[in-house]
């Protein structure tokens, strides 16, 4: 399986091991053809040019200047494997040959499946010239949807970069979000058993792709096969050990992969780590109580916790009701995190939890511990409800099935993106957020953090707040750590809220997605001060999908821990009936804790009218003065400033490509020129004084890049042609008739059949 | 105090407050006697005409750091001059602090906790005001604060000296341009000078610098008397004579006849137009003249017509008032997004860059004569043709380009500029060319690689309208401005003896300043900034190949009239609307449409989606830009300049930072490779700074 495209037997996949990282695309395409880029590249020690800005200046040696930025704190980890899915521009164009054959046949991944398939189904592709048909063959594995057609007429369309396990026409079935049927010309969804097939499939996937395929020419009881086999293997409700992640475990060898600096949290080592870079070791301690899991199944198995909390309050009540520490900030103010009781009936058990919590403040609520404020987001904050809701509103409008549609909610687009209420969830996140700051760095107070299973909404709190005050979590390695801090050991549940098992809709949630935007916004506001780009997120939010990595397919370390344990030892998984559900997404509220924490609110914070001014002040304040990129950070949260991630939701739709322009271009500048700084201070550092410089010689690696698209490293096609704009019927008088009728023959039209 | 010891440094008269500062209109017509009389304080130097009419120390607030400084009223303008300021800067003009007076949108006193007056020309301010608000109508803020330390009288009055000055600004429009003898030429020695287009020999240059073989420079309105509103010189037909063009022109709207306004090295021609003016009626030869005219030796034609789908005059004020209300600092942003597109801004703009990207295909990828006709062919004919050539053309992509076609389709063409930014006080205010400058901001920013000027040069742009130093956009026509600047327009002779007596030398000592003056107004760094560091010339070289350019042989009929509207191409019947008869059915300047029998699918019709384009392949220098309404966003730096919260940060320093190093390090290899001993330079070199992320 050496040359098949993804699996080459130079990347590394890893087995579901703990931790999967996709790397973000490398460099711009160079000139006309790989061939040169190889050459440029064969003397290179840098791996890839990563479309990272630098964070820093050049650090003194120079060369450093690419990859590492300031996270060389993790440089001490001990090796992980890791994971590459995008090819290298060598690569791809290595041998064209094979290309060409494996677009036409299906690879499957170790331990993958062929279910079921049916041909001569035709995939509808809309461009300038309107609908075109490609013709080709449908298939369902259990890993994904893909479909194998005859691309290569439209040549040059060969992406640059792809990525190497998901090809342009691969839907893993995780990702599929909504199938709907054609029937005499109406857009019906499918679900379940159906009674009639339809024409046409058109599949939506959660990355916000469309496709449409025609099965008008396909056999019936292959229509019927294959129709029924897609429904089934995404939408109907699916067992853990059922994940592709499984048989693509047992099935590929683990392969260690080179050293990389992500801190797991796995191990009792790295929590002191972290405690020592905060320098939070005077008063947390990271404790080993739950072992094996034996406190409590959404807890890590390390942990820290307040220096003077007994050991024994872990085990009170299974890990609720205690403060767990997420972060310390450099003047001593740490943020803390606390899963509050379930809602309780009995009166007498009530009273103990009373006193249990009273006790608890009363440890942390005095010397050496600052004054304590507690964030109640639960009750107060967006709920969960409102986030599913206006995320469903939002990828509405870029989930689009022909052009037309797309032009009639143009028109009234700003409303539209308005009543999403997308944006101002994110915008109310981060304001919250701002409030946390201010507190750690203004009022010198710690702050904790309630939620009911601190797995949500703390989540996204704490890491922002992280984001925003440690420049550590800016640089790639730092932000890895830190998603595998607060969310894969803090609990976050993946499989319920990306719906992965297809059990619950309603536990659907795109809560890592809503982080990840926060981020987004603060990346496209300071872009100085992030070692990733854009593209970095995009890339991250894809691979929530791609079930070859365990990263994001478990709900707890608990629950990642017995099932990947059990499958090494290759002993038949025993579903234990620990629902992996029980109880985290409650909507109503929990009038008790509310007011039991009410109580010790009202002593501990000021009022509310007081907070804001201060928030304010602290805002303001924050703004008028000039950034530092290696500080704190804050995002604007102003009504222009909030943006749509443009790069994740139009990435699809080409009519949204500007060729040769977008955010693009000047980056294809900025990383022309720290090339040529590079090598200019790689020349100075080399020369001996002695000698005269020879003249500065054209660098090979961006030198004259093709013009790309706004939509590069993700555009699908190439437009050549011109935009959709003058109808044909007068303008053939004018054309030559001979270029459009050879034109024609290429496709097969479907305005004719 | 901060002023306290150095309190007369700002060398206004003292003595002169008194009586200027409730001076009757009557001082304000200033002579140059008077002004030798009184000369101007060095701490201000005015212009020519200009008056300082009151004056009162205060504190620039609203930004850190708060700067001190004066708040001065002239008769002109009203300018707040911080300390120290002689010293750093030699333009007369400040762009960040001037206001001309008819650039004040609102004015606002402030006092203490009350609620803050607006103050509109001749109304009486009711107290002593803490601070004043000056609301810009190009979006800047001015907050001026005044101390409280025995000043109060002064800040009542200069605040009553800014409504006086307002209330007489509205009627008296009279300055007389003022001739520096420092020369101010353009953006710096490097850059040619902007063509003013006022001789026929500009015309020419230009002409053949287009390429334009088939066209001639027509020399008919030399006097203005084909139109007032037209230049004095235009590009027509070689074939046809100048008496066939006045009989043509006669029958257009306002004399404005076809005209050549770009021509494109494929072979085809841009032309525009204003509309057949209907009430005429043509014999046979003068409609042939027309159809010559319009024709322009090809042998298709496409009619545009220009306002169709474009907003209107009166939808283009409006926007960009709401605009304007939205963008004010207190406004509310809780509906923000709605709020914006209830405004329509965008969607204007949108609009037009959809027909000006729709026109630059027909244009580029064919050869034919593409007609823009406007009613008044003085406002959206040149938003589009201005457009239609930035799109098309990589050449006009470069600062001189773009200035030069700004000379040419906005001021030389006559766009009432006056009327049309409110500085006549007539009702027809509609700001097109800020939409223009704002259609060109979305292109600059889809394409940040392609073209030589900055956002900063928009900006400069934008805020020139109103600068009262020079006549470029004060005038409505060129008429006018040639009035203005003395110029005899009533000899023949000077027509045939072209090119001989007058010396260009000798004009140009008199040449009048123009808006393209930028050292007036802008010092060295900013001028710097005008350029786009991330600009790639490469793309100019590779023009297209010229196509068979129009046989100028035999006039024969034109093989197919088009026209285009709504995205879509309807064939004609003919060109011009009185043949047969038919003059008495048309309606307006509305063509006779025919699509509406051929409706294929109206969802097709309406945005254009064909089932297949044809195949000519675009030329390799046309942009195509986005305008979904993702795409078109928000000129921040520009509207959201009155809340200061916005604007910082807003410019990421990579790309220029980088420069920075760049240039930094390919000195310190050459110190190096002259044998100079490297040292000191490397020691010197802070790792932090190059890129050092500050702004």
């Amino acid at each position: 399986m050496g040359g098949v495209n993804g699996v080459s037997s130079g990347s590394r996949i890893q087995a579901p091991g703990p931790w999967g990282w996709a790397e973000p695309p490398p460099a711009p395409p160079l000139g006309a053809g790989g061939r040169r880029c190889r050459r440029s590249r064969s003397s290179g020690d840098e791996p890839l040019l990563l479309l990272l800005l630098p964070l820093r200046g050049p650090a003194p040696e120079g060369s450093e200047m690419l990859g590492k930025g300031v996270g060389s704190g993790g440089g001490s980890k001990a090796p992980k494997p890791s994971f590459v899915s995008y090819v290298r521009p060598e690569e791809i164009h290595a041998n064209e040959k094979e290309i060409t054959e494996k677009e036409v046949n299906l690879h499957l991944l170790p331990g993958e499946q062929l279910l079921c398939e049916a041909s001569t189904v035709l995939k509808c592709i809309q461009d300038d010239s309107g609908q075109h048909g490609i013709c080709g063959k449908l298939v369902c594995t259990d890993f994904k949807i893909a479909f194998l057609g005859d691309e290569s007429t439209l040549d040059d369309n060969e992406p640059q970069f792809k990525n190497k396990v998901i090809g342009e026409n691969d839907i893993t079935l995780h990702c599929v979000d909504q199938i709907y049927g054609v029937f005499d010309e109406k857009k019906k969804p499918l679900f379940g058993q159906l009674k009639k097939y339809p024409e046409k499939l058109i599949i939506h996937c959660k990355d916000l792709r469309v496709f449409h395929f025609c099965l008008r020419y396909t056999k019936e009881e292959e229509v019927k096969r294959i129709v029924s086999g897609i429904i089934h293997h995404t939408q109907a409700p699916k067992l853990l050990k059922r994940l592709f992640l499984f048989s693509y475990a047992s099935a590929k060898q683990n392969n260690t992969g080179p050293p990389h600096q992500t801190v797991m949290f796995d191990t009792i080592k790295d929590w002191h780590w972290e405690l020592e870079r905060t320098k939070g070791n005077i008063k947390y301690k990271a404790v080993s109580a739950n072992e094996g899991y034996k406190v409590c199944e959404k807890l890590p198995a390390y942990f820290v916790v307040p220096v003077s909390l007994p050991e024994e309050d872990i085990s009170c009540f299974q890990g609720r009701g205690i403060p767990i520490w997420c972060w310390s900030y450099h003047n001593g103010c740490a943020l803390l995190k606390m899963s509050a009781f379930p809602k309780e009936q009995d009166d007498s058990i009530l009273q103990i939890q009373k006193a249990f919590l009273d006790g608890t403040y009363k440890t942390i609520h005095k010397p050496p511990y600052e004054n304590l404020k507690t964030e109640e987001l639960s009750n107060s904050f967006i709920s969960l409800q409102e986030i599913q809701t206006s995320y469903s509103k939002f990828k509405q409008l870029f989930l689009i099935d022909n052009s037309s549609e797309f032009w009639d909610t143009d028109v009234k687009w700003f409303s539209l993106l308005e009543s999403s209420n997308w944006l101002d969830v994110i915008r109310r996140c981060l304001k919250k957020a701002i409030e946390v700051v201010e507190c750690l760095e203004v009022q010198n107070t710690n702050v904790l953090l309630i939620e009911e299973n601190a797995s949500d909404l703390c989540c996204i709190i704490s890491s922002l707040v992280q984001v925003m005050m440690d420049p550590y979590c800016r640089t790639r390695f730092g932000f890895q750590s830190l998603i595998q801090k607060e969310w894969i050991m803090g609990g976050h549940c993946f499989l319920d809220r990306c719906n992965h098992l297809r059990q619950n809709d309603k536990e659907e949630v795109p809560v890592f997605l809503l982080f990840l935007d926060c981020v987004w916004q603060l990346v496209q506001q300071h872009p100085p001060a992030f070692e990733f780009t854009e593209t970095y997120l995009t890339v991250l939010s894809d691979s929530l999908y791609i079930p070859i990595f365990s990263t994001f397919f478990f709900n707890s370390p608990y629950q990642k821990d017995i099932n990947v344990h059990q499958r090494q030892l290759s002993l038949p998984l025993t579903q234990t009936k620990s629902s992996p559900k029980r109880g985290f997404f409650r909507e109503e509220t929990d009038h008790l804790i509310k007011n039991l924490l009410g109580k010790r609110i009202s002593k501990l914070i000021n009022s509310s009218d007081e907070l804001h001014d201060s928030f304010r002040e602290f805002y303001d304040s924050w703004h008028s003065k000039t950034v530092d990129y290696h500080g704190l950070l804050l995002p604007h949260i102003e009504g222009p400033e909030i943006k749509v991630w443009a790069q994740r939701c139009l990435r699809w739709i080409p009519e949204a490509q500007i060729l040769a322009g977008g955010p693009v271009a000047m980056m294809t500048k900025v990383l022309e020129m720290m090339e040529e700084v590079k090598n200019l201070q790689k020349k100075i550092d080399e020369k001996p004084s002695s000698q005269p410089a020879p003249p500065l010689e054209a660098l090979p690696l961006l030198r004259r890049p093709a013009r790309l698209s706004s939509l590069f490293p993700f555009s699908l096609l190439q437009r050549h042609s011109s935009k959709p704009v003058l109808p044909t019927n007068s303008w053939k008088t004018l054309g030559d008739e001979e270029d459009l009728a050879k034109q024609e023959d290429e496709f097969v039209d479907l305005g004719d059949v | 105090m901060w002023w306290g010891g150095r309190g007369r440094s700002f060398n206004i008269p003292p003595q002169k407050e008194p009586e200027m500062g409730l001076s009757s209109p009557k001082s304000v017509q200033v002579s140059g006697a008077e002004q030798s009389r009184n000369p101007p304080c060095p701490a201000l130097r005015c212009l020519p005409g200009e008056k300082v009419l009151a004056s009162a120390p205060g504190v620039r607030r609203g930004l850190e750091p708060e700067i001190a400084g004066t708040l001065i009223c002239t008769n002109l303008r009203l300018l707040f001059r911080p300390q120290g300021w002689q010293g750093r800067q030699d333009s007369i003009l400040n762009s960040d602090y001037d206001f001309a007076l008819s650039n004040i949108g609102r004015l606002e006193a402030v006092s203490g906790l009350g609620k803050p007056q607006i103050l509109r020309p001749g109304s009486l301010l009711k107290f002593v005001p803490d601070e004043i608000l000056i609301h810009g109508r190009d979006f800047r803020l001015l907050r001026v604060g005044f101390g409280d330390g025995g000043l109060e009288p002064l800040a009542f009055r200069v605040a009553m000296a800014i409504i006086q000055a307002r209330a007489q600004n509205r009627q008296v429009q009279q300055y007389k341009g003022m001739t520096l003898s420092k020369a101010c030429c353009g953006l710096g020695p490097s850059e040619p000078p902007v063509p003013l287009l006022d001789t026929p020999e500009d015309w020419e240059a230009e002409r053949r610098k287009q390429g334009a073989r088939g066209w001639r420079v027509s020399t008919v309105n030399e006097r203005f008397d084909v139109s007032t509103s037209l230049p004095r010189y235009f590009w027509v037909p070689r074939r046809t004579l100048d008496s066939e063009v006045r009989k043509a022109f006669g029958h257009f709207h306002q004399g404005r006849g076809p005209r050549l306004s770009w021509h494109h090295p494929g072979g085809s021609d841009l032309l525009r137009s204003g509309g057949f003016y209907e009430a005429s009626d043509p014999n046979r030869e003068d409609i042939r003249a027309v159809e010559l005219l319009l024709q322009a030796g090809h042998s298709d034609i496409v009619l545009v017509d220009t306002v169709d789908e474009l907003p209107s005059l009166a939808d283009i004020q409006l926007a960009h008032l709401r605009l304007r209300a939205l963008c004010l600092p207190d406004a509310a942003e809780e509906k923000w997004l709605s709020a914006l597109e209830g405004t329509r801004w965008l969607d204007h703009v949108r609009s037009c860059l959809r027909k000006a990207s729709d026109i630059s295909v027909l244009v580029t990828s064919r050869v034919r004569s593409v007609v823009l006709q406007e009613q008044g062919d003085r406002d959206l004919n040149g938003l589009l043709s201005s457009l239609v050539q930035l799109l098309s053309a990589p050449g006009a992509r470069t600062l001189h380009g773009l200035q030069t076609i700004v000379q040419r389709e906005w001021v030389a063409a006559g766009h009432p500029f006056l009327t049309r930014l409110g500085g006549s006080g007539e009702s027809e205010e509609a700001p097109v060319f800020l939409l223009f400058l704002d259609c060109l901001w979305q292109l600059v920013h889809q394409f940040p690689a392609e073209f030589e000027f900055s956002e900063f040069f928009l900006l400069a742009l934008h805020d020139s309208v109103r600068v009262p130093d020079t006549p470029t956009f004060l005038r409505d026509t060129p008429w006018e401005r040639a009035k203005h600047n003395g110029q005899e327009f009533n000899s023949y002779t000077q027509v045939y003896t072209s090119g001989s007596p007058q010396s260009p030398v000798g004009d140009l000592i008199s040449r009048p300043l123009t808006v393209w003056d930028w050292g007036l107004r802008y010092s060295h760094q900013q001028i710097v900034q005008f350029y786009n560091p991330c600009y790639e010339p490469q793309h100019c070289s590779d023009s297209p190949p010229p196509r068979e350019q129009p046989t100028p042989s035999t006039p024969s009929p034109p093989r197919s009239i088009l026209l285009f509207s709504r995205g879509t191409l309807t064939p004609l019947n003919q060109l011009s609307p009185w043949r047969d008869g038919f003059s008495s059915i048309m309606s307006s300047s509305r063509w006779l449409l025919r699509h509406n029998s051929s409706s294929d699918s109206l969802a097709d019709q309406e945005w254009g989606l064909p089932p297949h384009w044809g195949p000519s392949p675009l030329p390799p220098g046309l942009l195509l830009p986005g305008f979904l309404g993702p795409q078109i966003r928000l000129w921040k730096r520009c509207y959201l300049r009155g809340r200061p919260e916005v604007q910082i940060g807003m410019s990421a320093p990579t790309v220029s930072g980088l420069l920075d190093e760049l240039a930094q390090l390919q000195q310190l290899l050459r110190t190096w490779s002259s044998g100079v001993s490297p040292g000191d330079q490397v020691a010197t070199r802070d790792p932090e700074t190059p890129l050092s992320l500050s702004r």
